[in-house]
């Protein structure tokens, strides 16, 4: 985009009440947005120190019509993906299982805004278990051995 | 855009760790995530869920930042690319009408709510620079409808006669803030002519 935008004076500013208008506008428009959404942007700092490639979120099962659920012991299906990764979760009341594609050998850890919260290991077909499961919100940090990070979206407990 | 000296600062030192420029950063621009998410008519939860998409980014992002001016620039654009992102994973039609036929093109949208986001955060910084009485005043005529002139004498102890030519004053003093004031000398100049 034009990064030359200049936030010069609005010529409006010059009437007194185009300015009260203005000025209205602004107060409001920063009390609009709810201080939990400012803290959680301010929490995503303990996020600076791991390198990694961000997996977003692009399938949830709670998002499909109820009909179609699954009446196993799956909670909820989730899939994150980034450019050439793909994380496939499913939520157990016992454990989280998982699988990294394309597959490789390596470690995932759970992690909050508070640290690390469970860890396991994931095998030569990118299957991993991770429980009991986090009872606070988390993510997924997968390292493979070949080197490459990944980082999951935000998983509900 | 002038490079804004505060900005420019803030990067810096959260780009070396300083947790509080990092949450300064988040509190001036978290206004600018929420109106593009608002635009795209997000709902809550997934306004929070691009909040966080676009902060770990920029977490991410802020090493590499060389111009701290384009900072805003950068955050609408990867706000409206998450949003994009998550209206894609989360419907069960293609948005193929969103992404293809915009009737204002994307970066339009960008520009026109940094332009909007600028222009707000240099009014709220130049009304905290106002005296008290100013703030106080003006508040009250900014109420919608505006507080009557004989509630404000009450409430403000000041004779109703004077209130006009006091609100006059304010603004005239929110247009001498140095916020506003260097908008004003960075206006139009003789280039322009």
């Amino acid at each position: 985009m034009n990064e030359e935008v200049r936030p010069v004076m609005d010529p409006e500013w010059h009437d007194d009440e185009k300015l009260i208008a203005a000025l209205r506008e602004a107060l409001a428009s920063a009390e609009d947005v709810p201080s939990a959404f400012v803290e959680a942007g301010k929490a995503a700092f303990a996020w600076r120190s791991i390198d990694a490639e961000l997996a977003a979120l692009t399938y949830d099962s709670a998002l499909e019509p109820v009909a179609i659920r699954s009446e196993s012991a799956i909670l909820r299906s989730l899939t994150f993906a980034s450019d050439g990764w793909t994380v496939e979760l499913e939520l157990t009341p016992d454990a989280v299982l998982g699988q990294l594609d394309p597959p490789g050998v390596g470690m995932v850890t759970a992690r909050g805004d508070g640290g690390e919260l469970a860890t396991a290991d994931i095998d030569e077909l990118g299957f991993f278990v991770l429980g009991p499961p986090p009872t606070v919100p988390y993510r997924l940090v997968c390292q493979t051995s070949s080197g490459t990070t990944i980082l999951t979206g935000w998983i509900p407990p | 855009m002038r490079d804004d000296p505060t900005v420019v600062d803030l990067v810096i030192r959260a780009r070396d760790g300083e947790k509080n420029a990092w949450d300064e950063l988040v509190e001036r621009y978290a206004p600018l995530v929420y109106s593009v998410c608002r635009r795209y008519r997000l709902t809550q939860p997934d306004i929070d869920d691009v909040g966080q998409s676009v902060w770990l980014r920029l977490v991410e992002h802020l090493p590499g930042l060389r111009e701290p001016a384009a900072l805003p620039g950068w955050i609408a654009t990867t706000t409206q690319r998450e949003c994009f992102r998550l209206i894609r994973a989360t419907s069960r039609v293609e948005p193929v009408d969103l992404l293809q036929s915009p009737d204002i093109p994307e970066q339009a949208i960008a520009e026109e709510e940094v332009l909007r986001h600028e222009r707000g955060a240099i009014l709220r910084t130049a009304f905290s620079e106002l005296s008290r009485k100013c703030q106080q005043l003006l508040s009250l005529l900014m109420q919608d409808p505006p507080a009557p002139y004989d509630e404000i004498s009450r409430r403000l102890s000041l004779p109703v006669g004077s209130i006009g030519p006091n609100r006059a004053r304010c603004l005239t003093r929110l247009r001498q803030t140095p916020a506003l004031a260097l908008l004003a000398a960075d206006g139009p100049g003789p280039n322009d002519e």
